[in-house]
């Protein structure tokens, strides 16, 4: 299995969009890495690069060193699944699997046999006889995934393989999808807009956005350790709490007023900026509700939105508008006044240019 | 449909709801049964004057009920002058398929290309495609006829083929276009990372998916060489004259013989009415349904 890299990649579409810019990134042997972002980042036009449909405008992709962005897609050995599925309507679904090792000029036996061990790895079997059209959203994805893993590729690529799946089916099949890339060890680039999906099945996560990579890393650390605001607001949900900042001297900060307590690190990286224009993050989970008081920002709740395990609750403060995690056994009405408490330690500072105090050093790109 | 429901609620309500999904009733189909009568009388004429005796088509009032003879058929294919109708028949047959059979095959070729392929002028030259049909056929026939005769294909069979081939290939390109274009450019972004060459895309994953295209242009094409006249009675006189040819020439020649006329007839219809009856079962459309989303 190789070790892929992009090396300064840009595509340029010839009405002038340009969907990836001077991408650098590694995906090594085995692993499993997601693209995510939302449409129109660029994460898909990365992965057709990768398989050959897109003819890359600058840069290089090498597979265990050999350029290969030069080679037809038939050459690449990357197998491919698409979002639609992009099943052979004429051909049954054995057939469907079967045509990678029909382009290779298998013998028939081998064929059948490989096809009808695939077919039982996915729980298709009953299935071989149909067309498309007499199968589910589901049983296509799966007669789809069976296709690229018949033939044993190099690469496998997935772009947005259950996004036109329903939720139930979505998550059985990412299970599955990761079983198998793990028994397999095949290097697998995962193209989705459904962090929970790229949280639960990637050993890495590229955040793109804007065609550019924002940030490579574990859920974790993208969670934990944003670079920027993007990969804040993006990754996370609900969405990082985001309140301006008023700088009061080199020291200290205070949001409407109310000055906060920053962590040691943070107060050492606000020392060393001297932007004024500085934005407060904060995750929903790291807010706690707090009675009103003056050391407190104060809100209006203004809706709850029980989930069970816990509540999701609106508030609006003089800042703007906040959201907060709050345990479901303790729930405050509309319209009551309350305070809100953050978590110093878990504080994150962007600077004027949208860029985080603390994580800018990319250090959390291994 | 709600409103009428509640108000017609005494009334056969089942029945008019299949009457509005599908609005023939009795009348419909009596309407629709007098058209069709009307248009295949003529049909029915040639078949049985083709199947009286001399007799009995000259007789009045009309005779409807008749004891059936081949003797029309007989004398059209085997007694009539030095060269009887079966070879005409023949030359039909030959030339109508291999210059569909080529067509077909050059026509979805190049509206593969069409739809799939950059190239510079693209759109100049589909229209130029088109635009070869714009003239009347007979606006082309002297300059036809000139380098026919200059290539020595006077009478030949191959001068024919090329001439239809090219009249049906802007007929084809022009169809199939549309048929290739509903092609998910995924299915065959599947098969180029499955490992086919464009080539072997073609043929084994575009084409079939446009049989109903195919089938539909190839029976229009042979509909149109098996009838067309007029550049075969420029270009042809016995060796590779056509059925039509044939038709045309009874007349001068033998007065009109109306029996052995219409026996004639009868089987210049029935090769064209076999063949379309034979491939439209492949005229399925939709296809290409569920095979994305």
């Amino acid at each position: 299995m190789p070790r892929i890299e992009f090396q300064g990649v840009t595509k340029i579409y010839p009405d002038g969009t340009r969907a990836v810019a001077n991408l650098d990134l590694v995906v090594e042997d085995g692993e499993l890495l997601c693209l995510l972002g939302p449409s129109g980042c660029g994460k898909s036009s990365t992965i057709r690069a990768l398989a050959g449909l897109e003819v890359v405008s600058e840069g290089v992709i090498l597979a265990d060193n050999n350029r290969i962005d030069h080679l037809p897609p038939q050459a690449r050995d990357c197998a491919m699944v698409f979002e639609n599925y992009a099943l052979y309507p004429h051909l049954t679904a054995f057939e469907n699997i079967a045509m990678p090792l029909r382009a290779r000029r298998l013998p028939v036996p081998e064929i059948k046999r490989r096809v009808m061990e695939i077919a039982r790895m996915l729980h298709i079997e009953p299935l071989m006889g149909r067309r498309p059209r007499q199968l589910s959203g589901g049983e296509k994805q799966r007669v789809g995934i069976g296709r690229a893993l018949v033939r044993e590729p190099a690469m496998f690529l997935m772009d947005e393989p259950l996004g036109h799946l329903e939720a139930y089916l979505r998550i059985e099949l990412r299970a599955e999808i990761r079983r198998l890339q793990e028994r397999l060890g095949i290097t697998t680039i995962y193209v989705t807009h459904d962090q929970e999906e790229a949280a639960a099945i990637a050993d890495r996560i590229v955040v793109m956005s804007g065609g550019r990579l924002q940030q490579v890393g574990s859920f974790l650390d993208l969670l934990d350790r944003p670079v920027n605001r993007f990969v804040a607001e993006f990754v996370g949900e609900p969405p990082m709490v985001f309140l301006p900042v008023e700088r009061t001297d080199t020291n200290s900060i205070s949001v409407k007023g109310v000055p906060l307590q920053l962590s040691e690190p943070l107060a050492a990286a606000l020392r060393a900026t001297k932007d004024t224009n500085l934005t407060l993050g904060v995750r929903p989970n790291d807010i706690s509700v707090v009675p009103p008081a003056n050391e407190h920002l104060k809100g209006v709740v203004t809706l709850v939105q029980p989930q069970g395990s816990h509540a999701i609750v609106a508030v609006s403060t003089p800042g703007g508008p906040a959201t907060v995690i709050v345990p479901s056994d303790w729930r405050p009405a509309a319209g009551a006044n309350v305070g809100l408490a953050f978590a110093g330690e878990r504080l994150h500072l962007f600077d004027s240019t949208a860029r985080s105090l603390l994580h800018n050093r990319e250090d959390s790109n291994g | 449909m709600t409103v009428a429901l509640i108000r017609n609620k005494d009334q056969h309500v089942s029945v008019r709801r299949s009457a509005s999904a599908w609005p023939i009733g009795t009348v419909g189909y009596l309407v629709a049964a007098i058209f069709t009568g009307f248009c295949l009388f003529p049909f029915y004429v040639i078949l049985t004057t083709a199947l009286k005796t001399e007799t009995a088509i000259f007789a009045w009032p009309p005779v409807w009920v008749f004891k059936p003879t081949l003797q029309s058929f007989y004398n059209a294919l085997f007694v009539f002058g030095g060269r009887s109708a079966i070879s005409y028949l023949i030359n039909s047959i030959v030339i109508s398929a291999v210059s569909t059979i080529l067509a077909v095959v050059l026509g979805a070729m190049a509206a593969y290309g069409f739809v799939r392929f950059r190239f510079a002028g693209k759109r100049h030259l589909a229209f130029w495609i088109l635009s070869t049909r714009f003239a009347p056929p007979v606006a082309f026939i002297v300059p036809i006829y000139l380098m026919v005769q200059k290539a020595g294909l006077l009478d030949s069979h191959i001068a024919l083929i090329l001439i239809y081939t090219a009249m049906n290939l802007s007929l084809v390109i022009w169809i199939l276009r549309g048929f290739f274009a509903e092609i998910p450019i995924e299915i065959e972004e599947a098969a180029l990372v499955d490992g086919y060459s464009r080539l072997q895309i073609f043929w084994r994953v575009a084409v079939p998916l446009v049989r109903p295209g195919i089938v539909s242009t190839a029976i229009l094409s042979a509909i149109f060489s098996w009838n067309e006249f007029l550049y075969a009675m420029v270009l042809t006189q016995s060796r590779a004259a056509t059925l039509p040819v044939y038709l045309a020439g009874f007349s001068n020649s033998m007065g009109l013989a109306w029996g052995e006329y219409m026996a004639v007839g009868a089987m210049a219809v029935l090769p064209i009415l076999v063949f379309t009856f034979a491939v439209q079962k492949y005229l399925v459309r939709g296809l290409t349904f569920g095979a994305v989303k």
